[in-house]
């Protein structure tokens, strides 16, 4: 995975390669894997928040229930 | 870097962006500390979340494809040519401000010995767009669903904005060349922009439950702990110093740019590469800022939540032209601008029935309006480039500054770049059941079962006696 074993011979290179993250060359499957990750996210996040949104709506408390579920402290 | 001045002058301006992406990402504190003080105790922790969320959901998508978007976008495409290579496509060539050097793949998107400038300019854009995606955050609260407010939050800060800041703010924009468009410190490519994609939000989403009475009058929702509103717009003034410093170019000579002969004429200069002061500009922040506050205080009566706000406000409305105007002025097209938004917001609220609960899209978007539309009187006249000056509609180079350019400019940043996705977007995900929260959730309050659960392990660790 380095890019770089010796920093002497990289920066006394004749042309310095700019790039010295892990990889280099493989940011199409990073770009991929963060897409995948994004998206997945958006699902389980919006099914997260309907099954919560859900259960409140089958109990129909009303407007000033949450007063009795205010901590003291 | 081989030469020391070269190396000075480069890793400079590096960290005079760093600095500006840190104070800017207190403007994002200022805009949560802010909602959740308006919001009501019932949905404190989700209002909270759903700002919060914006961060990383806009960045990712600020390096998939925003960044993209800015250095892709000037040319229209197809309205104007660019000064790079002359044509009107989108600009993916090999010209050194080529968008191709910005898609995600890039190795200038990551750790480069020979770039230290591509990380810190695009961290700073990418802290605008959080700023726009908060701005219509702070008028949808307490009934939106935080899925579709990601979606609107990334169509904003990763899509629309961007787009908006290739054509009006970018050196080569088409908007520039054809209608003399100036927005320095963005009153319209943030705020006019957002403050119109929230209100064609609120127009689908509808008001909170018991907003209006059954006759239709508003009922005022005031903030529920105004201490920390308080505290909320003082850090997105203090943010606001870091946006005003990220909108220039610390150090330039213009004289080669321009093409000069044997001219050197070193300054900082605005987004337009035209020459400014960073002292100049340090005077116009404070009258604005000055005049905002006095004219809010007047025309509400004292009342602090929308003094602050006007403070904004001012700041907001003499941004367009705030390189270029004397303090005074600056200071009185302040008062003006709290003046419309005002009166506006008041106005909009009565006849639409629009339920802004922060008033964002008044302070941001009627404000940035009026800028713009200011600026270009005030500003007549004035080169809208330095590269080269010609007639107005021509596009091949850069019109002047003029009041007709400037209203159409505000109607692109308000109308066709905010408004109009802001309100299809939120047709679509109406549409899909997607845009409201349940009506039982909102009476109940949107954090009922975290705060059920909390009472419910306060109660068993109250009993405990070990």
């Amino acid at each position: 995975m380095a890019t770089v074993n010796n920093w002497i011979d990289h920066l006394s290179a004749a042309e310095v390669k700019g790039a010295v993250y892990p990889g280099v060359g493989t940011e199409g499957i990073l770009v991929l894997v963060l897409v995948v990750l994004w998206i997945g996210w958006h699902f389980i996040s919006n099914a997260q928040e309907k099954s919560k949104s859900d259960a409140i709506a089958r109990k129909r408390p009303g407007s000033n229930d949450w007063k009795s579920n205010v901590t003291d402290g | 870097m081989t030469d020391q001045l070269t190396a000075l002058t480069t890793i400079f301006t590096e960290f005079y962006y760093w600095i500006t992406v840190v104070l800017m990402f207190l403007i994002h504190v200022g805009f949560c500390m802010y909602e959740v003080g308006a919001s009501r105790y019932k949905h404190h922790q989700h209002t909270l979340m759903k700002n919060t969320m914006l961060i990383p959901l806009v960045t990712v998508t600020w390096f998939l494809f925003g960044w993209w978007i800015y250095w892709a976008f000037p040319t229209g495409p197809g309205l104007a040519p660019s000064i790079m290579n002359e044509s009107a496509a989108l600009i993916t060539d090999d010209s050194a401000f080529s968008a191709k050097w910005y898609v995600p793949t890039s190795d200038l998107m990551a750790v480069n010995l020979n770039d230290r400038i591509s990380g810190v300019f695009w961290a700073a854009f990418l802290l605008f767009s959080w700023t726009a995606a908060s701005i219509v955050s702070g008028a949808v609260i307490e009934r939106i669903t935080t899925f579709a407010f990601g979606i609107l939050a990334i169509a904003i800060g990763s899509v629309f904005w961007t787009i908006d800041a290739a054509w009006g703010w970018h050196f080569d924009g088409w908007m520039l060349k054809i209608l003399g468009y100036h927005d320095a410190y963005a009153s319209g490519v943030i705020h006019a922009i957002a403050g119109g994609f929230a209100l064609g939000v609120l127009a689908v989403l509808g008001p909170r439950i018991g907003k209006f009475s059954s006759s239709g009058e508003p009922r005022n929702i005031g903030p529920r702990n105004p201490w920390l509103v308080t505290i909320g717009l003082f850090l997105i003034y203090t943010g606001f110093w870091g946006f005003y410093a990220a909108c220039n170019i610390p150090i330039f000579d213009l004289g080669p740019e321009y093409g000069m002969e044997g001219v050197t004429f070193w300054t900082a200069t605005n987004i337009y590469v035209t020459p400014t002061s960073l002292g100049g500009i340090t005077f116009n922040f404070l009258m604005s800022l000055s005049g905002g506050l006095m004219a809010g205080y007047l025309i509400s009566k004292g009342d602090p939540f929308w003094t602050y706000s006007s403070g904004l406000a001012g700041i907001i409305c003499a941004s367009a032209g705030n390189d270029l105007y004397h303090p005074i002025q600056s200071f009185i097209i302040a008062m003006i601008g709290v003046w419309v938004a005002y009166k506006l917001h008041y106005w909009v609220e009565r006849k639409f029935k629009i339920d802004d609960a922060v008033g964002a899209v008044a302070v941001h978007g009627y404000a940035g309006f009026a800028g713009l539309v200011i600026c270009g009187f005030v500003l007549n006249g004035y080169p809208s480039s330095g590269y080269s000056v010609g007639a107005m509609w021509v596009g091949t180079d850069y019109a002047p500054i003029n009041p007709l350019g400037m209203f159409i400019g505000a109607i692109i940043m308000f109308g066709v770049l905010g408004f109009l996705p802001g309100w299809i977007l939120a047709k679509i995900l109406h549409g899909m059941g997607k845009l409201r929260i349940p009506k039982e959730v909102e009476l109940a309050g949107l954090d009922y079962t975290i705060m059920e659960d909390a009472k419910s392990d306060e109660k068993a660790v109250a009993s405990s006696s070990r």
